[in-house]
This record gives C-alpha cells, structure tokens and sequence, in this order.
C-alpha cells in the first residue's frame, strides 16, 4: 500500500513523507513502551511494598510525555499534507492525462477520469493521517509488548510470538478475498456512472422518445448490477473479517489460559499475573480493531492503485531536444496507420504538400482523411513511415513543437465554460486583449458579439450549449487567428450553417488561410478548384491525386463522387406523396 | 407537484430502512456491552488470586476465562450481525434512492440539465448517494457503540470507585468539548468541501470532453486552465481548512487515545492507592476499563468528515427528490394530428448569468394541418430552436398553449406524447447500447424484422448488417459510425416509432457532407406523408412548404407560401435575396 501511496504522490514527494511515517512508527513503538510500563506498574503495586510503584510511576508520565508530544508532532505535520496532496496528485493527472494520445480517451474514460480526480484523490488525502497511524499502532505496539512479554514469561511470549505470523496470515487471507470483490464493485461504481452521465446527456433524445422512466433502461440495468456487487462482497467479505476477529479472540484467549493456568501451578505471581493480563488486554484491542483497519486499507491502497493505472498510461515519446526546422513543407512518407488493434485506416500513404500551398483532402465517409489530419498534429503517431514538417519528423520535433506549427479549425467545436474571450485565448494564453478582439473581428464575430448580452465577456455554457454551430465555428477560427501558426488545417464543415453564416465563415477561413500552408478537408466545390493539389482517399491510401482539372479529365472516383454530391445539392422537402 | 424539501434529509432517506437499521443498533449495543466482559473479568481474576495467600480454587478462576471468552466471541458474533443488517440496508436504500432520484430527474424541465451540467447530476446520483454510505453502514452504528461503552463502563467503575470514575469522566469531558470544537469547525465548512469537489468534478468533464481543444492549443504539458484551477483551488480550500480544525482535532485525539487515558487514571489511582482512598486492584479496573470510555470517540473521530460529508450529500439528494417537475398529464390522449400553437409564449428562466428576461417566444400563433409542410425560417436566436423544444415539451409554455389533436400537451402522459410527435435532431445521440435497443428507443418491444426494416428506408441497413455482431454491435464498442451513419441511425429510430407528426432540423440533411445524400434518402422516406414542421436554414429546401414561417425575435414576422412572401418583398424576400447570390468562396447554389 505504502509503496502504492508514495508512487502516485511522485518521486519528489517521498523524502518528506518518509521522514513524516518514520515518525509514526516511533510514536506507535513509544505507545508499546507506555502501555508495557504498566506492568511492573501494576505489579508493584499489587505487591507486598506499594510505595515502591513511584519511580515506575514516574517513568511511565515521563514516557506518555514524549509520546503525547511526538504524536501532536506527526498528527500536526500529516494534517497539513492533505492539501499538498491534493495538488501533487491532481497536478500530475492533469499534466499526464493532457499527454496521453487522444485515442485514449473514449465514452467509458469520463466516468472514470472522474472517479479517480475525485474519490481517488480524496483517499488518497486520508492516508498519512487516518491510515497510517492506527495501522503502525495495530503491528508495532503489540510487538513491543511482545518483546516486553518475553522479559517476564518466555511462554506467553512464546505463544504470542507464534501466534502473530498467522494472525497476519489471516488477515492478508481476509483482504485479499475481500480486494477481489471490491475490484468487482469498483468496476460495476465505474459502469453505474458512466450510465449516469449518459442519462443526463440523452436526455433530449429519451424523452423524445417516450424513454422518459428509467424503467428497462441502461442505466437502470448498470443500476441493479451495482446492487448486485456490492450484495456479492457483503456475502464474503463479512465472513472473511469476522474469521480475522474471531482468531484475535482464539489468540487472547489462549494467552488468557496460559497466564491462569500458570498462575494456579504457583509459576507466575498473583500480582504480576494481573499486569501481565492487563498488557495483554491493552494490546489485543488495537488488533480487534485491525479488522476494521483492512476494509479502510483496501480503499485506501484502492486511490493510488487507480491514480498509478492512470499514470502508467503511456503518453507519446517526446524528444529530449526537440528539432525546430524553420520551414512548414509536409511531407507523409509511407504512412500506416491503425487504431489500436483495428485494421489500417492508411496504409503507405505518400503524399507532399508544399509550403504556403493548399491540398483538399476529399474522399468518402470514413476514407481516412480525419486521421491524415490527426497524425499531422500528431494526436497519434504513425504506425509505420514517417510524417515530417519542414524537413523534421514530427517525433522529433515533439508534440509541442506540432502544435505550434498547426492550427486545427476543428469540425466538432468544444468550447469551455468560460467567456467568449476566454474561449478564443486558448489559441494563444499570453495574448493581450487588444489581440483576442482583432481576432474576433476577423473571425467574423462582431455582430455575434454585439448581440450578446454582456458582449466577448459572455459565458458560453458546459460544451459551447448558449452558441450556435455557426457562432461557435467563428470561435475556433479566432482561435487559430490568434494562435497564428504556419499550417492550417482545416475541417471544410460548413454545411450545417445557414447562408447568412457561411458566407462570413468563408470569408473568415479565407483571412486565415493566407500566406499559410493549407491542409483541407474539403467539402465544397470552390475549394478544390483552388487547391494546388487534391488527394482522393477511399479507407486504404490514395486512389488518385492531381488537380481538379486533371481529376476531372481522368474521369475517374473523383469525378464519380462529384456528380454524385451534385445530385444531393438539389434536393428539397416535400411531404406530398411522390 | 414540487414538494418542500424536507426538514430532516436523513430521516426521509432511512424511513424505508428504519425496522432493519433498528435490527443492527440493538445488535451493536448488545456487542459493545459484551464487549467489556472480558475486561471485567480480568479484573475478577486479579481479585480471586489476590483475595487470599493460597492459590484460589481453580473451578471459579476457570469460570471466569469462560465468561471472558464467551463474552468476546458473543461480541463479536453481534457485531458481525450489526455490520451485515446495515450494509444489506444501506445497499437496498441506495438502490432505490438512485432509481426514485433518476425517474424524478427525469421530469424535471430539460432546461434544468443544461443549467446543471452532466457532471453535477452524476455528482448527485452517483457520488452523493455513494456517501451517505458511511452514515448509514457505519456511523449510527459507531454512535450506538459511542454511548453504550461508556455508559457501562461508566456504571461499573462508579460502583468500584466513585473518586477515580471522577477522574476518568473528566479526562472524558475534556476530549469530547474539544472534539465537539472541531466537529462544529469543520461542519461549517463542509459544503465549501462539497462545492470544491464539484468543481474539480466539472473540470474534469470538461477536461475530456475538450480534449481535443485542449491538447492541440493548451501545449502538451499543461492541464486545462479549469481543472487546473478548481484543483488548485480545492487544495487551498483543503489545506485552510485543516488547519483551522487542527488545534481541536489534534487536541481531542491526544486526549482521548488509550495511552493517554490509562496513564493518566493510573497515576491517579496509584496516588489515590498510596493515600489509602483507593484499593490498589481497583486501580486496575480503570487501567482497564477507563480507555474504553474514549475508543468509540477515537472511531467516530476518524468518521469525522466523511460524517460530515454524509450529511451534506443527504440534503442534496434530498434537495434533488423535491426538484420540481413538469407536471405529468393523465387527463387525454391525442384525437388526429392536427397541431395548434395558441399564443404561446416562452422565456428560460432566470440564471445568473443573464437575468435580462427575454422572451425567446413572445406570442405565436400557428397551426400545423395534418399532411402539410410547415417551415420556419429566420436568423439564428429568431426563437426556431426553442418553439421545436416546445413541441417536444422540454419545456412548458410560459402563457399560451400547444395541443395535439385536440389535447393539450400538458394534459398527455409524458410517455404518450412521442407516439404523436416525433424528432430528429440535428446533434445525433445514440447511447452506449446495441444498434438494435437505439433504433427500438421508443418501442423497445419492437420486432428485429421492423427494425430492420426502419434501418433500410434509413439507408443504413447494409451498414449495420456488416457490424462485426449486426444488430447487436454496441455503439462506441464494435459499432464506429460516422456521424453521417449515427444520423441514419436516429432516423430509423423516428421512422420505427411512427408518429403522424414530426419536427425535423432540417440541418440534419446537410449535417455529415460525407453522406449527404444517403441521408436525404433516407429523410425522404421519413417525412412521406407526415405532418412536418421543418427548421430550415436553406430555403432552397423548403420552397415546396405548404407554408413557411419567418420567425423574428420570438414573433411571427411573415408567413405564406414562397411565392406569395416573395412577392411582399419582406424579411423573406431579403433572406432569399442573400441565399441566391453566390459568393466567391461558394459552389453554386441551386435555385431552380
């Protein structure tokens, strides 16, 4: 567990803490010494000469003094840490899981992005303070006793040193039936979530349908399951703790017959029989309570477990030095590319685009064109070949040097909760305000903006809900606007809007894409002319290349789909039969 | 149908579980009273060995370790029995709290998710109802121990020795007003922790669900500035707050912990014992016995904030349960398909961001004929969007009304009004489930031939068919579609639920360029013969419509055939103006 503690808290954070622990374990073995001081306590005391305690009274205030100390010492010093715990742990998530390639992050990662930002870390927080100290208390200070125990009666100290190997077999035992199931419950909390959060997204589309119960729903299935699990580990995780407390029991009551019956043979004298049991009292309760300590141990080895997996996630490799090639040539040389262990998207794709030119991708749905345009900025990497920019591999000029060479215009716009200014600022953090609104206004945002009730200062809503498909689509271009990089790529989507937006968009992207290198998803048929180049994909690589002209002469896919788009531009409502 | 919130949230969450958690706190009183046997038989012991000089008979020593073993092993045994009572309890309780919270969120107004935001209702239903856990499973049980111990142990060291029962009462005393300090320390802060945690709860969706954004602008080493910032926030938040307990927290725990007790009553008794107040065995008893009056505080102390956390998490549940909901109608049932908006208007409540009340709908009147075509066009914000949800009853109209064949909208029960009205919406939503369930939506009952069926007028029948399992692929599992293929997908959904009206964006036709026309394919199957109110964007589309609405401001601006607003030279007549001219950037528009 500890083990488990100290990684996810990362590598500067152990020195500290270890210091902080070995101090807990000091004060757990000082807590042995008081409660084994009670012995020739008692025992004097019951003897023939009580007076003679007070020396050994003596000793035990002073004892209890330093331990008293010491204990406010560490509790004082692990209060303290929750918060710095927090922020090492929420830090490194942030700063990993913003590494990690966005195939990683899929409908079901939410749920448990969530789980692990939030309880994981929180267990995480409890242990320097509401683990570690009774647990050090539960192993350390019994064996102290035990040690003590050996100075007066070698057979109870026997019989207690025998016993506390088992003892800590069965608790490992208990644990560990207790950990698998917990696994279960954990994964049906994970399940039961994500459900959640769907049924909160959804529900447009349910209630539209009648779906407006819960009733034979996912959620409700994900629901019962969890009931289910948590039923299945109370079924054996209760046998297993109660098996735990009945051996401590078995332990003391063995230790209790030996000390009678030693006693009543005339081995072991009447009063320091009664010190003996009252050391033996003192230590087995914080054992019973151990019983108790492994769920708390489970969950709280269950927090960094979480935050590890996570971690362990491997982020795409980043050069040490980083290439910083001054041109914004792309080159794709014998590109493949699959998802996970899918079949190839691309397979030996080859293509150039020179600098300051533009290339449309075109193709249809599902050919591969997104994936060009995500390997270029480098959200993956390339399964075989090699993509370079201005003459580099892009591995070697590392993910932040791709993103300050490429500008997305994004066909799936996110905008954060946040102002408008907010929003357009992520292209580029440093930015004055004077430089956000030049952006808008060649974005085409103005008049959106002055409709606005409280203008470019406006919130936008979880997703961007308060902004239209259009609106938001202006945004993003301010975004690449202000974050001025060399290549633009661009997702031509613009479909969706109505004419009076996307003759502003148009024009915005145009602003845009000057004196830039310009890679396009292309949807529209003024774009392609233009194009230096057009690449026709179709799932497997190009099928053809050339310009629009000489596409269109070959007569071939890319003439086919043409006509085949033109057909659809005509179509129109009707509900009259036909 | 809005209730008050109740008084008391954690009597109203436990009222259903009240007979069994009853069960588990007699067991745990009856536990910790046995528990304290074997102590008091220790203490026995010493007495029957140290009576006389000779060595007592074994019988009555022996009877003693029996009662002692028999006493912890009985504690045990009931204690055991507590847990499990409670657990089981609190499982079931949390069953049908997250179902009974799910089905009221489900009424409530659909304005109330966009306010709260998906993150805040998994928050509710997931996490808060995870944490009245502690509460319910370990908590009153703790608090049963808390005052059983002690009152025992208090009664049986009275009897012994009333000067040293002094002594450790006040030793007791002493940690619990110190307890009671940090308790109601860190109590007042306990929703500030609640609310930090939702934050960094929101930051995290936001997080992902931006992740592309904040990837490909944020640089690759810095967390998104929300998360980060509610992180960090949480952290201050966190680390004022303890060390604003800590002084009492530490206090308590020092005061109550077992070395401190027994070495401060022992010391008093020996003192006592040499004075001769005191029988020097008797000091024994409270070395003993004294620590356990402070054990069950030291459970409870560690409890502390996931007591506190409990109790805040039950009033938001319990503030949940008492949403208002959209009143559920059970008076009629459609009679034909005829649509009629009289005066209806609409404007979102309040938030704060914007309290500039606008009416996003201020007085339309419309009326749909079964089997036309009815169009509503205008700038974006003209109010298109809002009247559709209206229809959908996502919201209720503010004054005004909305009736379907003749019932009013608030009259049909919620799950009726989808088989007169149907959607198709321009974002497509498909659920993590099989294509099968997502196209069966509104008939879950419905035959895999009719599904199939939906599917091949959808266009998308092929498509599906080839799915590694076909019907049964689960979306976002083996099932990868485009959005061109999702949106075939929610218009078979609408073609197998059959409503005789239906409203359409007719964005959707142009939303995945890629399958543009599969998908006008498959939106002509669909609108054949229906009542269709369009949201337009192209007029182009709708020129055909038996009637076309412009919508301005919330108001019905124009309205009438194509040619006949053409020909008012209006608003329409601009807007066509503007969508016939082609611009530079732009493939030619097509106006025949």
């Amino acid at each position: 567990m500890m083990t488990s503690f100290l990684r996810a808290l990362g590598p500067e954070h152990v020195g500290p803490i270890r210091a902080r622990l070995a101090l807990v374990l000091v004060v757990s073995a000082l807590q042995g010494a008081v409660f084994a001081l009670l012995v020739p306590v008692v025992a004097v005391l019951l003897g023939p000469d009580p007076a003679a305690v007070l020396p050994w009274v003596g000793a035990l205030a002073g004892t209890t003094t330093v331990y008293a100390v010491l204990r406010a010492l560490g509790l004082y010093a692990n209060f303290s840490l929750g918060g710095s715990i927090s922020r090492a742990l929420h830090r490194r998530i942030g700063g990993h899981v913003v590494r990690l390639p966005l195939g990683w992050f899929t409908g079901a990662r939410l749920g448990e992005l969530n789980r692990t930002a939030t309880s994981a870390v929180s267990q995480t927080m409890q242990v320097p303070v509401h683990i570690v100290p009774p647990l050090a208390d539960a192993v350390v200070t019994p064996l102290v006793a035990v040690g003590v125990l050996a100075f007066y009666d070698w057979r109870l100290a026997a019989a207690a040193a025998v016993c506390a190997p088992l003892l800590w077999l069965a608790f490992r035992h208990g644990n560990a039936a207790v950990e698998r199931n917990d696994a279960a419950v954990d994964a049906a909390g994970d399940e039961a979530a994500g459900r959640v959060l769907e049924y909160a997204r959804a529900q447009p589309v349910l209630r539209a349908f009648g779906r407006v119960g819960t009733e034979r729903s996912a959620l409700d299935t994900a629901l019962v399951a969890q009931h289910a699990a948590a039923r299945r580990l109370l079924t054996r995780a209760v046998p297993a703790i109660v098996g735990f407390g009945f051996l401590v029991r078995l332990v003391f009551a063995l230790l209790l017959v030996m000390a009678v019956y030693s006693a009543l043979g005339g081995d072991l004298d009447a009063a320091l029989l009664v010190g003996l049991l009252v050391l033996i009292a003192r230590c087995i309760q914080p054992l019973g309570a151990a019983a108790e300590l492994g769920a708390a141990l489970r969950m709280a080895r269950s927090g960094p477990d979480r935050i590890n997996a996570l971690l362990a996630v491997r982020p795409l490799p980043e050069p040490k030095t980083p290439a910083d090639p001054p041109g914004s040539d792309i080159v794709f040389q014998d590109v493949s590319f699959a998802y996970g262990d899918g079949p190839d998207v691309l397979r030996d794709v080859s293509f150039t685009v020179a600098e300051r030119s533009m290339t449309a991708l075109v193709g249809p749905s599902g050919s591969g064109k997104t994936t060009v345009v995500r390997l270029l900025a480098r959200f993956y990497d390339p399964t075989s070949g090699r993509i370079t920019l201005g003459g580099a591999d892009a591995r070697a000029i590392g993910s932040d040097g791709v993103s300050e060479r490429v500008a997305m215009v994004f066909q799936d716009v996110y905008l954060f909760d946040g102002s408008i200014t907010d929003n357009i600022r992520v292209g580029r953090p440093g930015a004055t305000d004077a430089e956000v609104a030049r952006a808008a206004t060649r974005a085409g945002l103005d008049p959106v903006l002055a409709e606005l009730p409280k203008g470019a200062d406006t919130r936008v809503g979880e997703g961007g809900v308060a902004l239209s498909g259009g609106q938001k689509q202006r945004v993003s271009i301010a975004r690449a606007l202000l974050k001025d990089a060399p290549i633009i790529v661009l997702d031509e989507a613009t479909a969706a809007l109505d004419p009076e937006n996307e003759a502003i968009v148009a024009t915005a992207i145009g602003e845009l894409a000057r004196d830039r290198t310009l890679l396009v998803i292309a949807h529209r048929l003024g774009t392609v002319r233009n194009a230096d180049q057009i690449l026709f994909l179709d799932g497997r690589g190009i099928a053809e290349r050339g310009t629009h002209d000489e596409l269109l002469a070959r007569d071939g896919r890319y003439a086919d789909f043409l006509r085949s788009r033109e057909r659809a531009r005509g179509w129109r409502l009707t509900a009259r039969p036909s | 149908m809005s209730a008050a919130a109740p008084a008391r949230p954690l009597a109203t969450l436990l009222a259903p579980i009240k007979g069994r958690m009853r069960a588990a706190v007699a067991c745990q009183v009856a536990s910790s009273a046995l528990g304290l046997v074997p102590l008091v038989a220790v203490v026995e012991i010493g007495r029957l060995f140290l009576a006389d000089a000779e060595p007592p008979g074994p019988g009555h020593a022996w009877a003693l370790v029996a009662a002692a073993v028999v006493g912890a092993v009985a504690a045990l045994a009931f204690a055991a029995a507590a847990t499990l009572v409670s657990h089981h309890a609190d499982n079931d309780m949390q069953l049908s709290v997250r179902r009974s919270l799910a089905q009221r969120l489900g009424s409530a107004p659909l304005g109330w998710f966009t306010a709260q935001g998906s993150g805040r209702v998994k928050k509710a239903l997931h996490d808060d109802v995870s944490e009245v856990h502690s509460l319910v499973a370990h908590t009153l049980l703790d608090l049963a121990s808390a005052v059983t111990v002690p009152l025992v142990a208090l009664v049986y060291l009275f009897v012994v020795d009333w000067r040293l029962a002094l002594v450790s009462v006040a030793v007791v005393a002493t940690g619990v007003l110190l307890f009671a300090r940090a308790m109601a320390g860190s109590m007042a802060k306990m929703a500030d922790y609640a609310a930090a945690m939702n934050d960094v709860n929101a930051g995290v969706v936001e997080f992902v669900d931006g992740i592309g954004v904040v990837k490909h602008f944020g640089g690759q080493h810095r967390a998104h500035a929300r998360f980060t910032r509610a992180t960090d926030a949480f952290a201050d938040f966190f680390a004022s707050w303890s060390r604003s307990t800590m002084a009492p927290s530490v206090g308590s725990f020092l005061v109550l912990s077992a070395p401190v007790v027994t070495v401060v009553v022992t010391v008093a008794g020996t003192l006592f014992a040499l004075q001769g107040w005191s029988a020097p065995l008797d000091v024994v008893a409270f070395a003993l016995l004294a620590p356990a009056l402070c054990a069950p505080m030291n459970v409870i102390g560690s409890r502390v904030q996931q007591l506190q956390a409990a109790g805040a998490a039950a009033r938001r549940v319990t503030d949940l349960m008492a949403l208002p909901t959209l009143p559920e109608g059970t008076a009629r049932l459609p009679v034909g398909s005829r649509v009629v908006l009289d005066g209806v208007h609409f404007s979102y409540p309040a938030t704060e961001e914007d309290t500039g009340n606008t009416e996003a709908v201020a007085g339309v009147d419309l009326v749909l004929e079964p089997g036309t075509v009815t169009a509503l066009v205008g700038p974006s914000g003209a109010g298109k969007s809002t009247l559709a949800a209206l229809l959908a009853r996502f919201h209720d109209v503010t004054a005004g009304s909305i009736t379907v064949g003749g019932a009013d909208l608030r009259d049909i029960p919620t799950g009726e009004l989808y088989r007169s009205i149907g959607f198709v919406f321009q974002d497509v939503q498909l659920l993590r489930t099989s294509i099968r369930d997502n196209i069966a939506l509104s008939r879950p009952d419905a035959a895999l031939r009719e599904i199939e069926a939906a599917a091949r007028a959808a266009s998308i029948h092929e498509r599906l068919a080839a799915l590694p399992r076909g019907y049964d692929s689960v979306v976002g599992e083996d099932a990868h579609l485009s959005g061109g293929e999702a949106q075939r997908v929610s218009i078979a959904r609408a073609l197998l639920a059959d409503p005789p009206v239906l409203v359409l964006d007719e964005a959707t036709a142009f939303a995945d360029p890629e399958s543009e026309a599969a998908i006008q394919d498959a939106l002509s199957a669909l609108t054949r013969g229906r009542t269709l109110l369009v949201i337009a964007h192209r007029l182009a589309t709708v020129t055909n419509a038996d009637h076309i609405v412009v919508l301005d401001h919330g108001r019905v601006a124009q309205q009438g055939t194509h040619e006949r607003l053409l020909a008012e030279s209006g608003r329409y007549a601009r807007l066509w103006a503007a969508q016939s001219t082609p611009d530079a950037g732009h493939d030619k528009e097509t106006s025949r």
